[in-house]
């Protein structure tokens, strides 16, 4: 019983720490950032920035200098963009890239609201900022948050709930349905949103609301939230990889799969980035509750229909 | 630490983040600046993103001769720079007030109420001009975070020139550019 | 879905950025920097009366004059370059390069002044008498 829990304890501070933990993540956050920005800016005909670039902007941010913060709403500034990090960096760890190690029953419910934090921290860090535009941001960024989430999580539970299961891992090892493949359809939609890419990025739109929510921030607390978007980019595009990914026997080939799939949604969702121009904030919600709630709803409903038939 | 502020260094000279300060400028230069951000000159070679707040950039960027009116925006913003910063004035007209020169609603050069390190003259400069002073303004800013004296100008100038043909002082050497031949397939 | 086929061809077309440091050309007529010849120059200060943004600086002095060019103030008009009836003036197809200190880029010369041409007298005519050209026939 004692090893038992100790190798779980193990496991988990594997998956947490080393891989698809920290040590895995923020390399591969960086690699997909700069994927991303090389990708649109080849696509709109210039060169991007060189390939050591994120990792350029996070060391220097380290080393600007501290805005001074005091008072209740002050410590909260500076707790927001921990918070985020963290819960990133432990939807990262729990993604079931190795679906045979680690894991329990119930850790996607965990995912999903691990993956909701960092906008969340966003919104409530654009709120403590006291200023005016850190508030516009914060505001829209919660109506497009309401309504991408229920689409997204919609289409999750709806696959689970097709499998009679919640654990990530037997999600990850399941055979492709048409039921499956909805779902992923789905969940790539809300990603653009999620990820603040176009055509969804008002949020944190330039020369509109001088950077949204993180207007007040500088220094290390900026490289915290920098840091936090790229491991939301492994956390969501590593979430669809492990649906996507067949599941083989050996971990190191498994291991690259998942790497290769994440790699090309990367790509995907730079295209759509760089062929797309920002929506309005009324624009956007339509799309979301108009166009794809009907298709979320359609699923649980059959999802349902078919659990009640069985 | 030396390692870390070499590192410290690269990483300052390599990620300039710009805000733009419009002080009562035509636009022309505003124009040229949104230019340079142009896949011709691409400024994100260099690692330079033109950011929403002050608080996130590095370097500020003034254009424009400097009005009464905003004056205290100026003070205002050049104190939400954190960090080690960098001031780069685009135009002529921050430097000198250019052609406005006695004006009542101005308010003298730039350099009258914030330090200036970086000034590109032309009436509006050309993009690639602009582009050589930030990357100056980003060597100048890596040698104030780590307190390095800074080295002079040398950059060659563009165009054909006189090719000596009168007394002036000014050298002037042609500078091909080798990507301008291989991208001409496009023009 | 023609942005489609625009990335695609973008994509597979090359970047048509110049890397940095490289500089475009400038066209043949640019209007750059303004050059003085001091063995042209009648010291007539037109062009300094001429300039729109008083970057031109023209003080005399005794038997001499002193032309100053400050390039920072200049707005590269080219009404000084019109004015000039000697044509010491003309301007560089270059751009200005960038600078860190205010004036550094100020050139000024002094010249000495010519002494005035001497007038043209008329040479005497010689008259031709009409008994003279009588004579000759």
């Amino acid at each position: 019983m004692n090893s038992l829990i100790h190798s779980s304890l193990v496991t988990a501070l594997a998956r947490l720490l080393i891989f698809p933990g920290l040590l895995f993540a923020v390399p591969a956050a960086w690699f997909f950032l700069w994927v991303e920005r090389k990708a649109v800016a080849r696509m709109q005909g210039r060169i991007g920035p060189p390939f050591m670039q994120p990792f350029f902007d996070l060391v220097k941010l380290l080393g600007k200098s501290t805005p001074p913060r005091s008072g209740v709403s002050g410590a909260m500034m500076k707790a927001w963009p921990l918070i985020a990090v963290s819960a990133a960096a432990g939807a990262v760890g729990l993604l079931p890239v190795l679906p045979a190690r680690g894991g329990f029953e119930g850790d996607l419910i965990l995912l999903l609201a691990l993956l909701e934090v960092p906008s969340m921290c966003m919104i409530a860090a654009g709120f403590s900022s006291r200023s005016i535009f850190g508030e516009i941001g914060s505001a829209r960024e919660a109506v497009l948050s309401v309504s991408y989430n229920i689409v997204f999580l919609l289409a999750i539970l709806s696959i689970a709930a097709a499998q009679h299961t919640l654990s990530l891992s037997a999600l990850a090892l399941l055979p492709p349905s048409l039921m499956r493949s909805l779902g992923i359809a789905a969940i790539l939609i809300c990603l653009p949103a999620k990820l603040h890419l176009n055509p969804f990025s008002l949020p944190n739109a330039e020369q509109e609301i001088y950077s949204g929510p993180l207007t007040e921030y500088a220094g290390p607390e900026l490289a915290l939230w920098e840091l936090s978007h790229g491991l939301e980019w492994v956390a969501a595009t590593g979430l669809v990889a492990t649906l996507l990914a067949p599941p083989v026997a050996m971990w190191w080939v498994g291991a690259l799969i998942f790497v290769a799939i994440s790699f090309v949604i990367v790509l995907l969702l730079s295209i759509v980035a760089a062929a797309t121009a920002r929506l309005q904030i009324d624009t956007a919600v339509r799309f979301y509750w108009q166009c794809t709630l009907i298709f979320a709803v359609l699923a649980i409903a059959s999802t349902l229909f078919a659990r009640w038939r069985a | 630490m030396k390692l870390w502020d070499k590192l410290m260094c690269t990483c300052r000279r390599r990620s300039p983040w710009l805000f733009h300060l419009n002080t009562g400028s035509c636009n022309g230069c505003d124009i040229e600046l949104v230019a340079a951000m142009t896949p011709r000159y691409d400024a994100e070679q260099l690692g330079v993103r033109l950011e929403g707040s002050p608080r996130h950039a590095d370097i500020l960027v003034v254009t424009g001769p400097v009005t009464h009116n905003s004056l205290e925006a100026i003070k205002t913003v050049y104190g939400q720079v954190y960090g080690p910063k960098a001031v780069v004035a685009i135009g002529s007209c921050p430097a000198t007030t250019n052609v406005f020169i006695d004006s009542r609603t101005l308010d003298g050069p730039l350099n009258k109420h914030i330090p200036v390190d970086v000034f590109v003259p032309g009436c509006p400069p050309r993009p690639d001009a602009i582009l050589q002073g930030v990357a100056k303004a980003a060597e100048i800013l890596a040698a104030r975070g780590n307190n390095l004296p800074v080295e002079p100008v040398v950059m060659p100038l563009v165009g054909p020139g006189c090719g000596g043909a009168c007394a002036c002082g000014n050298v002037t050497q042609s500078v091909e550019s080798n990507a301008a031949e291989s991208g001409a397939g496009h023009e | 879905m023609k942005i489609l086929s625009m990335l695609w061809r973008n994509l597979w077309g090359g970047s048509r950025t110049l890397l940095f440091p490289a500089r475009p050309k400038v066209s043949e007529h640019y209007r750059g920097l303004v050059c003085f010849d001091p063995t042209l120059c009648s010291g007539c200060a037109i062009c300094k009366m001429r300039c729109t943004a008083r970057a031109i600086e023209f003080k005399t002095g005794k038997g001499k004059f002193t032309w100053s060019y400050n390039p920072g103030q200049c707005t590269f008009c080219g009404r000084c370059v019109e004015g000039c009836k000697t044509h010491a003036l003309h301007q560089d197809s270059a751009c200005p390069p960038i600078y860190l200190t205010p004036g550094e880029l100020s050139t000024s010369y002094t010249v000495a002044r010519r002494p005035p041409a001497p007038r043209h007298v008329a040479a005497a005519v010689e008259t031709v008498s009409k008994k003279d050209s009588g004579e000759a026939q």
